[in-house]
């Protein structure tokens, strides 16, 4: 004979007790006012649970959610395209700077060349004058202007990285796992 | 015309249409707010909360591999960022509150003459937003939102007898709230 404990009822309510189980439950019920009581009144809770009515939100919440799903989507594209234009100004301004070389090297390589060289001789004095081109490029008034962009774009630059890592610090913190 | 399946809808936002993504806004948003209103036991948090869930499901929807039900997930979701919300309020939680097993007193919740004269199915609504946190979202995921309670357990991260043991220690709690109320010893 198994002991009627609130478990054991709780169980029988969700039908959850063997053949054998319910029967003595059954039996236990009948033959006792106290545990009748008990059961009938869980079987009122019950009842009064299984009748809960859902809460409602805030009249436009779908509106509301959906106008914030399209702006957020379209702020990484903005730091998208910031990134990529930023790595396509820098890279042509290398370019720029590797042209202004190499077309100074070719102007004075040319105007002294008088006499036949083998390639390998022309090695050298190559580098001399790329070493040279690059130092009149990096001095003076040239270095300022050329220092002073990059260090706008560094900052600018670093301002939306450490932006990007906040927002995925907060996403994965957030529960983006998930 | 006919219902669209949460997978259905999910993966036509994943091929772009992501204005569908509303249909399941609008199919899980009341449930879940109910269930953040009874653990937030404030509307405006639980409102607020929603929104995130909604956004959060909304960029992990790729992560979404549908080896659950989409429902499970959310709600997954929805109850991990009450119970966030819920610590960063400073207020205790849960599992500092309540273990599985404390005896839960809800007649402490009101006095003896109101318990008498109310209404028991309004006393049970009432009640079970005074019930702990975790208790009032396993009643409302079972009753109200219609979930197994295998489901319950995999949205919560507990085990299946341990949410088993804390549906009836709700429900116990509320039988002998109700059994203090003189309309229940009409009916009885």
């Amino acid at each position: 004979m198994i002991q009627i404990t609130d478990e054991i009822l709780n169980k029988y309510l969700d039908g959850e007790l063997s053949v054998e189980e319910v029967k003595q439950v059954k039996s236990a019920l009948l033959n006792s006012d106290e545990l009748q009581r008990k059961y009938s009144a869980l079987k009122l809770v019950h009842n009064g649970l299984s009748s809960i009515k859902e809460d409602v939100v805030s009249s436009g919440f779908t509106e509301k959610l959906m106008k914030q799903l399209v702006t957020r989507s379209t702020v990484p594209k903005q730091q998208k395209y910031f990134i990529a234009s930023v790595v396509t100004f820098i890279s042509i301004l290398c370019l720029v700077i590797f042209g202004f070389s190499i077309s100074a090297i070719i102007s004075t390589t040319s105007s002294s060349i008088d006499e036949p060289k083998s390639v390998f001789d022309s090695v050298p004095n190559l580098s001399g004058r790329l070493v040279e081109a690059l130092q009149q490029l990096f001095s003076g008034a040239g270095l300022s202007i050329i220092g002073s962009i990059f260090s706008i774009i560094v900052l600018i630059s670093g301002y939306f990285f450490f932006e990007m890592q906040k927002r995925t610090k907060a996403d994965l913190g957030n529960g983006q796992h998930l | 015309m006919r219902n669209l399946s949460d997978q259905e809808i999910i993966d036509s936002v994943r091929k772009g249409n992501s204005s569908d993504y509303s249909i399941l806004v609008n199919r899980y948003k009341n449930k879940a707010f109910s269930m953040l209103n009874r653990m937030l036991k404030n509307e405006f948090d639980a409102e607020e909360i929603l929104q995130d869930c909604f956004l959060k499901a909304y960029k992990s929807l790729n992560n979404f591999k549908g080896e659950a039900k989409f429902s499970t997930w959310f709600y997954r979701i929805v109850y991990n960022s009450a119970l966030t919300k819920l610590s960063s309020q400073k207020r205790k939680t849960e599992t500092e509150m309540t273990s599985v097993e404390d005896y839960i007193n809800l007649e402490s919740e009101y006095n003896s003459n109101e318990i008498e004269k109310l209404d028991v199915n309004h006393l049970i609504h009432k009640t079970i937003s005074k019930l702990p946190e975790r208790y009032s979202a396993i009643i409302t995921m079972f009753y109200l939102n219609e979930m197994t309670i295998d489901e319950i357990s995999e949205a919560m991260g507990l085990t299946v007898s341990n949410v088993k043991v804390m549906l009836h220690r709700s429900r116990n709690a509320l039988r002998d709230l109700v059994l203090k109320t003189k309309l229940t010893e009409e009916i009885l």
